[in-house]
């Protein structure tokens, strides 16, 4: 029982840490991903609520952008891949970097 | 003869339960993305019910050993303890009956009240009530095998209090996070972006949700089946179970358990399209990550985890604390008081002779109670057009009075 315990506190530990990662991480990501987007568009309000000009678009902010939601995209498609994997009694193994379908262990 | 009738009760009911399981859970997936207008009602329950049935048909692998996690009814391999199916099974298919009438019973109450208790714990409480006074005591599982967590202390209570703070915990810092990358951005952005990063995180909501739910009805069907003799594999389900499973769950979370949706979506924290987000993303992850390593918690407990998390990760967000009160009793109270009824109706059924007349005794007044809960709803109808009105200033009455039709 106290094996029992303390393997359930390290995968909650566990859990805990990839889900902040992944839980909080990607919406971080992707708010920084609209961000982005705003400042690659041609006009920009301040904080205040005017909308200001700037000189041009700026093609950065566009491509940050989309490295941002192309991120996101991969990560929940995994996400998908793992509650499939789950579904036919396979996992999603990582261990050869680019993950790969096994039989639950 | 009597055996099949019995069956049939028993299907029916399972089934029955899964479409509860269905429209009580919706609200996990849909809520927020309804209260920040990311969906709308009626487009988020459609695309809710689609992933659930998906999700559903998914799930290849096999949850026959469902009932092991709170009773022994069942060997490891899933076939029904051998004692208990002496009589052809009739013994075991009533109290698994009472056990299913019990969890819907529960569910109706929660749902008429508006709070998102776990449909599981329901099904649980009744398998365990039910168990208790059929079998005895000593048959619940309680603290599972020894080699690991598991039985009423490892899969039920220990989730229980873990799935909130973990979740609140994972949305508190992603709503931080997302209110302050998105600080001082025009509305058309944040509102336009974000709604996307909702839609997906509430997909991925509800297909876990299929993948996970709609197996334990088909493991208590397979389980029946089984105790009959009207099935023998103990390495597959029947596919018109799955398909019948699939169909009931997405039908229920399509009909959408609007006061549900409502208390998540609009009463327990005034919801923005950042936290919606962050709420949303947290619980898409703390639910995949939590299965991936074999850590059950439950879905309605994360999600509620979820909300109020968004609502304290940001200084002026506003969370109604007597409305959280409420759900944490409901929490507590759902698998004891499932339990008690379902104990009650097997009790019940016992006067009546058990077997047959046990089993329609029990079905008519799981039919009876629907029915009464049911009529009690449309006094107060929340609905698709109402679900989203002001939350009332005073914390606790969850409903609005309205002349409109709905579920």
């Amino acid at each position: 029982m106290v094996d029992a315990l303390a393997a359930e506190a390290l995968a909650l530990g566990e859990v805990l840490l990839v889900a902040l990662l992944l839980g909080a991480g990607l919406p971080a990501l992707f708010a920084l991903g609209v961000r982005a987007l705003a400042r690659g568009s041609a006009t920009e309000t301040s904080a205040d609520g005017v909308t200001v000009r700037v000189p041009a678009a700026r093609p950065v902010g566009r491509v940050v952008a989309a490295a941002c939601f192309a991120v996101v995209v991969v990560v929940v498609l995994l996400g998908i891949a793992v509650i499939v994997a789950g579904g036919f009694g396979m996992a999603l193994s990582f261990e050869d970097v680019y993950p790969t379908f096994v039989a639950e262990p | 003869m009597t055996v099949t009738i019995v069956l049939v009760l028993v299907i029916v009911i399972a089934l029955a339960f899964d479409f509860t399981t269905g429209f009580h859970d919706t609200a996990n997936a849909v809520a927020t993305s309804i209260a920040t207008g990311a969906l709308s009602p009626k487009t988020a329950v459609l695309l809710a019910g689609v992933l659930n049935l998906v999700g559903a048909f998914l799930s290849v692998q096999v949850a026959l050993t469902v009932t092991n996690a709170v009773v022994k009814i069942q060997a490891p391999d899933g076939a029904p303890v051998p004692g208990l199916v002496a009589d052809g099974g009739e013994a075991l298919l009533v109290i698994v009956l009472a056990g299913l009438s019990g969890a819907i019973l529960w569910n109706l109450v929660t749902w008429l009240l508006g709070l998102p208790s776990s449909s599981t714990h329901a099904l649980f409480g009744g398998l365990i009530g039910a168990t208790v006074v059929g079998l005895g005591v000593s048959e619940v599982n309680w603290a599972g095998d020894g080699t690991g967590l598991g039985g009423v202390v490892g899969t039920v209570i220990l989730p229980a209090v873990l799935s909130p703070v973990v979740a609140g915990l994972v949305a508190a810092v992603g709503t931080w996070l997302v209110f302050r990358i998105t600080l001082g951005l025009a509305a058309r952005y944040t509102a336009g972006g974000l709604r996307w990063g909702q839609i997906g995180s509430a997909c991925l909501v509800s297909l876990a949700h299929g993948t996970n739910d709609a197996q334990k009805t088909m493991g208590v069907i397979t389980l029946a089946l089984i105790a009959s003799g009207r099935w023998t594999d103990t390495e597959s389900v029947p596919f018109w179970v799955k398909a019948a499973c699939a169909l009931a769950i997405a039908l229920g979370t399509y009909l959408g358990g609007w006061r549900i949706i409502r208390t998540l979506g609009k009463g327990l924290v005034e919801i923005t399209p950042p936290q919606g987000l962050a709420a949303q993303s947290a619980s898409a992850a703390v639910i995949l990550v939590s299965s991936h390593v074999g850590l059950a918690l439950s879905t309605t407990q994360v999600t509620t985890g979820s909300v109020l998390g968004s609502g304290l990760g940001w200084p002026g967000a506003k969370v109604r604390w007597g409305v959280f009160g409420r759900m944490v009793v409901a929490w507590v109270v759902t698998l004891p008081a499932a339990a008690l009824v379902a104990a009650g109706l097997w009790g019940f059924g016992e006067l009546l002779g058990g077997g047959l007349p046990a089993a329609v005794g029990i079905s008519l007044v799981l039919v009876a109670g629907s029915g009464a809960l049911y009529a009690r709803s449309r006094r107060e109808p929340v609905h698709a057009d109402n679900v989203d009105a002001p939350w009332p200033s005073s914390e606790v009455p969850p409903l609005t009075a309205s002349d409109r039709v709905g579920v």
